[in-house]
């Protein structure tokens, strides 16, 4: 018995810890490019947040724009509205886990942590993709379309790039593996998950419309 | 708390270290492509190369052009240290230039020039360091610096039919002739079109400036009329090129507009190669029209003047080489430089190897007369020589510097192996110049990197930026090497780079040489007469360690004043200037010199005039005033107002006594 509440009380720990995380990471950089060359030595950076994109965005653009790049504004990618959206969701549902013990309970966060995993992924190489390859044909300069590098360092004309992942993904990947834990361990003790005190919002979760069968 | 418990909390623990490390990683710098590091010894080893220890020489000159601020800048090489401006297109109150009457005349009320490629005069293909010619972008123009003193001689222009000129003035073996080129077309002659019909009623033009070789008198001696493309940059042919000069273009789309996109569109603009003895013969034949006083060529009606070649995409630097063989074109817009053989031009040129024509000018095969794309890397702009058989190109885009190697190449040979050295520059380089780098001869020891931005390689002095420009050792260790840097004001385009044994300048005007008929060299001589049917006052005064005499003019409110000052030193650095308080007006008269000053006393009062160059230790006391008598009032100096001023002459010993010992 002490056993099961220990087992309890973990539970909800590391759901409501992995909500925290998610809801961090709303705030948190997701992904970033540092540019350096012979004239940028302190470097031009691009940084990508859930909700923003910071950095030398001006800078970039205008040499972007030699090239035929389309410009990079935030008012182009639907993502920054999506994105906060669903880490939320992901943070809300996490949290209520915690107080629904239901051994596939877990599973909706889970699954919509892949889900945003997907679309995030996705929609990212389709951006890098779409930015090196849709050049402008009229460009003073033109270049051989190219897919700029999610991760690592490379060279890009007369430029060293270092592209890199931060808190905002890794945060959220760290979530991701604690909710994975918890639904695998309810799965094996399923069955086992007895309910020591339900709460009311608990109570209204699982049977919202008071139908007692 | 169970085991596994525990073993939950530290996996989770241990997860967030090990992101947080990926994570913290994000602020990383990558390594700029290139990049090179002095190490403590490459700093000793450049220090000593360019200390240049106080009371020693430099070994070479550097005639930068100084751009917008329409001067040019001495320096010395390897020190780097700004030695002297030479004005040319600007008033310099340094030395008095367009203050006083002749220098005023020959910049004819322009306040300023666009000075970019400096030019030194040659003999045989090689500096003979008699003149220095330059160009005025902005009022296309042309200057003739005078080596002996360092002085402009002579400013011709606006030249006729010409706008931006921008290719020039590049000079050609012997002297013969400098370079002038059309970089914004306009309506020839000058009216008005609009700007619709920019393709067909719009002309550029490319013209021979004739030089005397006596003299270094300037004239118009042929032009060229062009489509309306951008002449940018010229060369002349050396050896067996000789005869022939070569001019790129961008904007062969003709495009008006957002030049940027419009004039980016083809892949290949054209080189032009102009043969300027037939243009010489064509107008000694009178085969060509004259539009505004100039001898026009049409190269429609006159074959065999001007051919076309086609170059990669929008070209700046068109260079050609020490042998004289090969032509070297650099397309800004990619990659390569384009090497042409002379000997396969002229061949194609005398086969008819033509695939079309622009206007009626033949365009020559392109596939005839290449001889290789050079991979260089982005943005080559300019290129020059160290006679070693190796070329330097400048990298704007990637803000360096790549050595490569020039033809002859064996068949079959990869193109990435002539890449022999890459150096980094701060920051993106404009133009390159080696020691006597576009002669026959080139020294092959320095090179020196103009760089168009400096971004904070100095002492931050605000948003108001420098230039920046390096020096580069090209000779020890057959490598590239980074020696110095140092700083000009806006901005160095072009530069020469000679050696001091080529120049022999001056130390001061010789008293025999001076022929100003206004000159005086006694205090004896100086006077002031004053016309009062005129109203003019002119007056000779002589200046000397450390008076003026007259120690004063009297002239009435309006009158126009006229002042010869001749500085009777016959000693280096004696140098005097005349300043007038409030009068706006500041000349500066070397040892030996004579100048004229001239203005009108516009406002009564008494005004000192004073030296305004320090000459000696009573330099302050070198002073005097001219009292401007009101209007109505009696002039006291005269005799019924007119005729010689009486004033008390002094003796040169005692004046000097006097004058000093208040």
């Amino acid at each position: 018995m002490e056993d099961t509440m220990q087992r309890n009380t973990l539970r909800a720990g590391l759901l409501v810890t992995a909500a925290i995380l998610v809801a961090a990471s709303i705030f948190l950089p997701l992904w970033g490019m540092t540019l350096v060359s012979v004239q940028y030595p302190e470097g031009l950076r691009m940084v990508v947040y859930p909700t923003k994109i910071v950095g030398d965005i001006t800078e970039l653009n205008l040499l972007n724009h030699y090239i035929g790049m389309a410009e990079i504004s935030e008012d182009f990618f639907v993502e920054l509205d999506t994105l906060p959206i669903l880490f939320g969701v992901i943070a809300l549902s996490t949290v209520t886990v915690a107080f629904v013990r239901r051994w596939w309970a877990a599973a909706v966060p889970l699954a919509v942590m892949a889900g945003t995993a997907i679309y995030g992924f996705w929609s990212m190489s389709r951006r890098l993709y779409e930015y090196g390859h849709n050049l402008d044909p009229t460009a003073a300069i033109r270049v051989e379309p190219f897919t700029p590098p999610m991760i690592g360092e490379h060279v890009i004309a007369q430029f060293g790039t270092y592209s890199y992942f931060s808190w905002g993904t890794f945060l959220p990947a760290v979530a991701g593996l604690m909710v994975a834990y918890v639904l695998w361990s309810d799965v094996r003790s399923r069955g086992r998950l007895a309910p020591v005190r339900e709460t009311r919002p608990a109570r209204l979760l699982r049977n919202p419309l008071g139908v007692e069968g | 708390m169970n085991n596994r418990t525990m073993g939950v909390i530290a996996a989770v623990a241990a997860a967030i270290v090990v992101v947080g490390w990926f994570a913290t990683r994000s602020g990383r710098r990558p390594a700029v492509p290139g990049e090179q590091v002095m190490a403590t010894a490459d700093v000793q080893a450049a220090a000593l190369r360019t200390y240049v220890k106080p009371g020693d020489l430099d070994e070479y000159y550097l005639f930068y052009s100084g751009g917008h601020s329409g001067q040019v800048y001495v320096a010395g090489v390897p020190s780097m240290r700004h030695i002297a401006t030479i004005p040319v297109f600007t008033p310099y109150p340094g030395t008095g230039y367009g203050f006083d009457e002749e220098t005023k005349a020959m910049l004819g009320g322009y306040t300023w020039g666009d000075v970019h490629h400096p030019a030194l005069s040659k003999t045989n293909g090689d500096y003979d360091g008699r003149w220095l010619f330059v160009n005025d972008n902005a009022n296309n123009r042309v200057a003739r610096i005078d080596l002996r003193d360092f002085k402009t001689k002579q400013i011709l222009g606006p030249i006729p039919n010409t706008m931006g000129n921008h290719g020039s003035s590049m000079v050609t073996d012997n002297t013969e002739y400098a370079l002038v080129a059309t970089r914004f077309s306009v309506p020839v002659p000058q009216r008005y079109e609009p700007l619709e019909d920019y393709a067909t009623k719009y002309k550029g033009a490319v013209t021979g400036i004739k030089i005397d070789p006596n003299t270094g008198e300037m004239s118009i001696g042929w032009q060229i009329l062009t489509p309306p493309f951008n002449w940018d940059l010229g060369a002349t042919g050396k050896g067996p090129s000789h005869g022939w000069a070569f001019w790129t273009s961008y904007n062969s789309e003709r495009a008006t507009g957002k030049l940027e996109v419009t004039a980016s569109q083809r892949d290949r603009d054209y080189v032009a190669v102009v043969d300027w003895r037939a243009a010489e013969r064509a107008v000694r034949e009178g085969r060509a029209r004259r539009i505004s006083g100039v001898p026009v060529i049409d190269p429609a009606e006159v074959p065999g003047v001007m051919y076309l070649v086609p170059c990669a995409k929008s070209p700046h630097g068109v260079d050609v080489d020490p042998s004289g063989e090969y032509i070297i074109c650099s397309g800004k817009l990619s990659p390569t430089v384009t090497v042409y053989s002379w000997q396969k031009l002229k061949q194609a040129i005398d086969s008819k190897a033509f695939t079309g024509h622009e206007d009626g000018i033949p365009v020559i095969d392109y596939d005839q007369v290449v001889v290789m794309e050079v991979p260089v890397g982005l943005g080559p702009l300019h290129t020059q020589f160290d006679g070693r058989g190796n070329a330097y190109t400048s990298l704007f885009v990637e803000s360096a510097v790549v050595k490569w190697k020039l033809p002859p190449y064996e068949p079959g040979t990869d193109p990435e192996s002539l890449i022999l050295q890459k150096i980094p520059v701060h920051f993106n380089i404009g133009h390159l110049v080696t020691a006597h780098g576009d002669t026959r001869n080139p020294r092959g020891d320095y090179l020196v990197a103009m760089n168009k931005l400096s971004k904070g390689r100095h002492l931050n002095v605000g948003p108001s930026l420098p230039e920046s420009s390096q020096l580069i050792d090209i000779k020890t260790g057959d490598r590239m090497t980074m020696l110095y840097e140092a700083f000009t004001e806006p901005e160095p385009h072009f530069a020469q780079l000679v050696h001091r044994d080529v120049l022999n300048p001056i130390e001061f005007y010789p008293k025999e040489e001076n022929r100003n008929p206004n000159a005086i060299w006694s205090p004896q001589e100086a006077r002031v007469v004053r016309n009062a049917r005129t109203r003019t006052v002119e007056a000779w005064v002589y200046a000397i360690r450390t008076y003026f005499e007259p120690g004063r003019i009297q002239v009435q409110e309006g009158d126009t004043v006229i002042i010869h000052i001749t500085n009777a030193e016959q000693q280096r650095d004696e140098i005097h200037g005349f300043g007038i308080a409030e009068y706006n007006k500041n000349i500066v008269i070397d040892p030996g010199e004579t100048k004229t000053v001239k203005f009108v006393a516009d406002k009564y009062g008494v005004y000192p005039y004073y030296c305004t160059n320090f000459c000696s230790a009573l330099h302050q006391e070198m002073q005097g005033y001219i009292e401007v008598v009101p209007r109505g009032m009696r002039l006291t100096m005269y005799d019924n107002g007119e005729g010689e001023m009486r004033f008390e002459r002094r003796e040169p010993a005692l004046a000097m006594a006097g004058h000093e010992g208040h």
